[in-house]
């Protein structure tokens, strides 16, 4: 049980949350395709997410949210806890677009490996869609961050907040400081931000 | 650099998830999942066996050769599982539908169901392992290279689904 006396910063529903997920981790287990289907319908967004991040076109990154479903299948024994659930997508999902892109399925001009995670930033045809003015300044703060750093902001920005921990372990950043990558990407964005917001 | 307290987020602030909050929302806003993409997981997903082997899609190839002779567009696509590959040619039709020519290696009979959304169709291999399908509707389909025992020498083995297409 968490303790709640101590785990100040806990939004409410982080537990219920990860109960909940417990709950139909087992009903998947049993067999339930409704259960199954709750847990897919949840976490394929971020799949998605980081297929896309990882560099890969629309069709590519579909299949490999399919292909990360019907492997976890075949794994969904070995998983226990919900959180090892989300890092076993993640890292499953990181894997397979690897996996896909070094097949040469289709072709990429190297450059454009992380460019691809933010389509056609430099037209600023994404920053017309953004209505909000406070929006249009975080992404001109993301189109500011190494590619990297955006791919990683763009992962974990999909990954459910109790799974922190575990996906940044699982991602190979030392738990405890969430990693030296995540904390300077977070810090870079936070000066960006601050620049955008004083100097325009 | 091991720190002694356990939860790691505790050194984000509420700014830091703000933050993430954001990115979140603007590439739900730029980039979103395709809205048919859970649909093609469930398909995918449902009526799955245990014994049941997922081949991986290794190679996709789009072919303008024969567009480029104005008469239809193909695309061959290669799964893998653990027992055998299956490489299929998927052909537009002018009538609007789709023909499948698919052959299995290594070489076998074995029974061959195209599942789509509406029905299953079902041919069989020959002793070199081809198969087809004339007309196919167009739409989501997944291919199921039904077990098989082991039997004389056409071999046999379990049976092998492939990840949903779009045909």
């Amino acid at each position: 049980m968490m303790d709640d006396s101590r785990s100040v910063t806990a939004p409410p529903g982080r537990a219920d949350r990860t109960a909940r997920m417990a709950d139909l981790l087992d009903a998947a287990r049993g067999g339930s395709e409704d259960a199954l289907g709750q847990i897919t319908a949840e976490l394929s967004p971020m799949l998605w997410h980081v297929a896309r991040a990882a560099g890969l076109g629309a069709d590519d990154a579909g299949d490999v949210v399919q292909t990360v479903w019907e492997r976890l299948l075949s794994h969904l024994a070995d998983i226990r806890v919900p959180q090892a659930l989300v890092s076993w997508l993640v890292v499953t999902a990181k894997h397979e677009a690897w996996r896909m892109r070094s097949h040469g399925r289709r072709q990429f001009p190297a450059d454009q490996e992380w460019l691809t995670a933010i389509p056609d930033h430099a037209t600023g045809t994404e920053e017309q869609i953004l209505i909000d003015e406070q929006q249009r300044a975080l992404w001109r703060a993301v189109g500011r961050l190494s590619a990297p750093c955006q791919a990683l902001l763009r992962i974990i920005a999909f990954v459910p907040r109790p799974d922190y921990q575990s996906v940044s372990a699982a991602l190979g950043m030392p738990v405890g400081s969430i990693g030296p990558t995540r904390g300077r990407c977070l810090e870079k964005i936070r000066v960006l931000l601050a620049d955008e917001r004083g100097g325009s | 650099m091991n720190r002694p307290d356990d939860a790691s987020d505790q050194q984000l602030d509420d700014f830091d998830f703000a933050i993430l909050d954001g990115i979140r929302a603007i590439f739900e806003q730029i980039d979103p999942m395709p809205a048919d993409l859970p649909e093609r997981v469930r398909f995918s997903l449902a009526l799955r066996g245990l014994e049941t082997e997922v081949a991986r899609l290794v190679t996709e190839e789009d072919s303008r050769l024969a567009a480029a002779r104005g008469t239809e567009q193909s695309r061959t696509v290669t799964f893998d599982s653990a027992s055998l590959s299956v490489i299929i040619r998927i052909e537009e039709s002018k009538n609007g539908s789709v023909r499948i020519d698919g052959w299995l290696a290594p070489p076998q009979r074995r029974d061959i169901e195209l599942e789509t959304s509406a029905e299953t169709l079902r041919v069989a291999s020959d002793d070199a392992g081809r198969f087809a399908f004339g007309q196919v509707p167009r739409g989501v389909a997944r291919l199921v290279v039904v077990g098989a025992a082991e039997r004389d020498q056409s071999g046999g083995g379990p049976t092998v689904v492939t990840p949903a297409l779009v045909l």
